[in-house]
């Protein structure tokens, strides 16, 4: 039996007359309608039946039939398929029904849909502001279409998010509003009991930009990619290829064989790039300048091959819905397996000055744990996911491009702490290096761009996903009219992996949180200013990034010291 | 193991040695296919708009003065470098140069605005430039249409430190809530 027949089975066993349809679209997504009483029992069923919830989607259906719809999505990692789930509410009645208890991951995108179309979700243990601003005034809603792409409200005074109330005999750590070493903002409140961290707050979504927004009302297909590129300055790529394959997918356009090859291989040298990127992080964030200058100096390099390459160090311009943009040459192939040969040596060299080291181990060991069963409760992604045992890829699970021709291993390690996050990323830019040698090397011939010849039709929906260095993305797209998406939705990697943070904060050493943080690779950054609130006397006193930092280090000069007197 | 390491660390650092350039007074030099600042050549451009309809930033202005008359207005501030434009260009009108240090104060530093003259074609009624071929419907013009020299002022003014006049005058904004 097929699985959408053996799914459709269980959903009418269970919902009876609640499932309007099961229909598959294409090779592996299966899209299910289910009328808004089986909303909740529907994810119940998918996900028992072994489906890893990705993310949900929520869309105005206003104009057509008066409602807010809402989409789930799954994906059956072992059979390479996605299952989406619809429902919609009237939009004078919108509530669902949240998913969330069952899902913890789905809190923060049942958050956003609320707050971006105000579709409400009964049952959700934290219905808090998540993205608009504290002042943002109620009952409009951004992502409705009524709302035009540049309204600027009025500001108002005054207004602040409320944090969580503290667990009792704890103080408060305010962390932000710019994260101590990231450099982008992003706020946590931090509870600590003496230096031990009993839980945390995160207020975020400060740099929240309305891309998707503007890409629905503004640009046309074509200049998406671009602004794609841009929702973040690592994976850029990642971004740009996601959003053309989505559209790709919608449209039924098969690009030429030479491009997704090219696509591939863009991925992996941002994958490279993006892992020395991290690991000179990572050694910065544990006082460890050491690793940080090296592992920067290495990347250097691949900034340079990629200025040549695309004739931009990041922000590769290479993507474009139906293809690239620009060919490899024989010539820039040499090139680039000089790179990457010269990169293997020294990633080498480091790898190797590091990994016995014990004041990094010290760090890094034993630190941010949470088990493998916890990891899966979360839907943690990617290095992180990886690093405890979880052993999920996109490009193996649900090969795109043209990674179902790559021959790689996947790491995975139990560690289930940062150093074996760091191990994953080493070796997954070794994995990297292997990729790109097998695309120079069986690339094929022949064009590298298809031109979209027919209007997209629209109202169709697709998903993809691309595994980012730091886990995997998802995007969805619903077409529309004008030659321009209706609906985009982005779920970087960030999103999920940073819903798990207070989890792997729980117990752990204030001095360590920098590490923890950045061990997710989150997509913000952290900065300056971190204010101590005392609670009980209300007095605030700030420590600045370089106290922090000294914090930070005196616990690794502890460390080596301790080493010594062994 | 850890005199081991970093010995193994100290070796590491040494076999490099030194790789910070001295800019600017030593600099690398620059790729041939760098995606610096575009330039136009108003000798080539006939006009089609073409550049101005894909560029992502919407930063290519077009405006029709009269008849005769069209204005293009590259704004260098708000241009993210991607190379659509010269990509799109069917005169080859756009070059992408190779500089890409153009950093200033004044932004019409790195404006180029261009007057075309346009012929008005008898049959159609629609611009081209008289003794070029007309490329207007090679171009499929599907995006949108940005030919409004106002809607600059809707880029919003900063100033250096804060300053209670322009908090005072960003009150008259045309906000699009109360265009209605
Ligand atoms: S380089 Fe890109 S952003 Fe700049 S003018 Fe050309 S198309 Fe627009
Ligand atoms: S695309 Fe080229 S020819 Fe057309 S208006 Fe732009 S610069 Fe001129």
């Amino acid at each position: 039996m097929s699985i959408r027949k053996e799914l459709e089975a269980k959903l009418i066993a269970r919902l009876r007359d609640d499932v309007v349809c099961v229909e598959k679209t294409d090779e592996r997504t299966i899209y299910i309608d289910v009328k808004r009483a089986g909303f909740r029992e529907a994810s119940q069923i998918i996900t028992a039946s072994g489906a890893r919830y990705l993310c949900s989607i929520g869309y105005d259906n206003i104009e057509r039939d008066g409602t807010l719809a809402m989409v789930h999505t799954y994906a059956l990692d072992d059979s390479n398929r996605f299952v989406c789930c619809r429902a919609s509410a009237p939009v004078d009645d919108p509530v669902l029904e949240s998913i969330t208890p069952d899902l913890p991951s789905a809190g923060w995108s049942e958050r956003e849909v609320t707050d971006l179309l105000g579709l409400r979700f009964a049952g959700h243990p934290k219905p808090k502001k998540l993205v608009l601003a504290d002042d943002w005034p109620e009952g409009i809603y951004p992502l409705r279409k009524e709302v035009p792409h540049d309204f600027v409200p009025q500001g108002a005074e005054d207004v602040a998010y409320q944090l969580d109330e503290a667990p009792p005999g704890t103080k408060i750590v305010p962390v932000g509003p710019f994260h101590p070493s990231l450099h982008e903002p992003e706020h946590f409140a931090v509870y600590v009991d003496g230096e031990t961290i009993k839980g945390c707050d995160y207020r975020g979504f400060m740099t929240h930009r309305g891309i998707e927004k503007l890409c629905q009302t503004q640009v046309s297909y074509n200049e998406v990619p671009f602004i794609a590129e841009r929702i973040c300055g690592i994976c850029g790529s990642v971004h740009a290829t996601a959003f053309s394959q989505a559209v790709e997918s919608a449209a039924g356009l098969i690009i030429p064989r030479r491009a997704e090859f090219i696509r591939t291989m863009m991925l992996e040298i941002e994958r490279i790039h993006s892992n020395l990127l991290w690991l000179g992080v990572a050694g910065h964030l544990i006082g460890f300048d050491t690793v940080f200058m090296q592992a920067w100096r290495v990347r250097e390099q691949i900034m340079w091959l990629c200025e040549r390459l695309t004739g931009n160090r990041k922000t590769y311009g290479m993507i474009l819905v139906g293809g690239v943009r620009r060919d490899i040459t024989p010539d820039i192939a040499e090139d680039i397996l000089n790179v990457v040969k010269k990169i293997e040596d020294e990633l080498t060299v480091i790898y190797r000055a590091i990994e016995k080291d014990t004041s990094i181990h010290k760090r890094t060991k034993g630190v941010g744990t949470i088990t493998r069963q916890q990891a899966i409760d979360w839907n943690l992604i990617g290095p992180v996911a990886r690093a405890r045992g979880v052993d999920i890829d996109a490009r193996r699970d649900h090969p795109y491009a043209a990674y179902d021709e790559m021959k790689f291993e996947v790491p995975v390690l139990d560690g289930c702490d940062v150093w074996s996050t760091l191990v994953v990323r080493v070796v997954e830019t070794f994995e990297a290096i292997k990729i790109i040698r097998q695309c120079l090397d069986k690339m094929p011939g022949g064009e590298i761009f298809v031109e979209m010849k027919d209007k997209i039709p629209a109202q169709r929906h697709a998903i993809t996903v691309v595994e980012a260095p730091r886990g995997e993305s998802v995007h969805y797209v619903v077409t529309g009219e004008d030659n321009r998406p209706e609906r985009w939705r982005v779920r970087a990697p960030t999103f999920t992996n940073l819903q798990a943070v207070p989890l792997m904060l729980l117990d752990e050493q204030f001095g360590d949180f920098p590490i923890i943080m950045g061990s997710i690779d989150p997509c913000f950054s952290c900065t300056d200013r971190v204010a101590v609130v005392d609670l009980q006397t209300g007095k605030s006193s700030s420590i600045s990034k370089a106290e922090l930092d000294v914090m930070s280090r005196k616990r690794l000069q502890g460390n080596q010291l301790q080493q010594v007197q062994k | 193991m850890w005199i081991t390491s970093k010995i193994k660390q100290l070796l590491m650092v040494m076999k490099p040695g030194v790789v910070t350039l001295d800019y600017p007074n030593e600099r690398p030099p620059v790729p041939a296919n760098l995606r610096g600042q575009p330039v136009f050549d108003h000798q080539k451009c006939i006009g089609c708009g073409g550049c101005s309809d894909h560029c992502p930033a919407r930063c290519i202005l077009v405006r029709d003065v009269c008849q005769e008359l069209r204005v293009m207005l590259y704004d260098g501030s708000r241009c993210t470098y991607c190379g659509r434009c010269a990509d799109i260009c069917p005169e080859k009108a756009i070059t992408m140069s190779n500089s890409f240090e153009i950093a200033c104060d004044q932004k019409e530093d790195i404006t180029t605005r261009m007057e075309l003259f346009m012929m008005t074609c008898q049959r159609c009624g629609r611009c081209y430039e008289m003794e070029k071929t007309n490329a207007i419907d090679r171009i499929n013009l599907k995006g949108f249409r940005y030919d409004n020299l106002e809607q600059r002022a809707l880029v919003r003014k900063t100033s250096e430190t804060f300053d209670p006049a322009l908090l005072k005058e960003s009150d008259n904004y045309q906000r699009p809530s109360d265009k209605e």
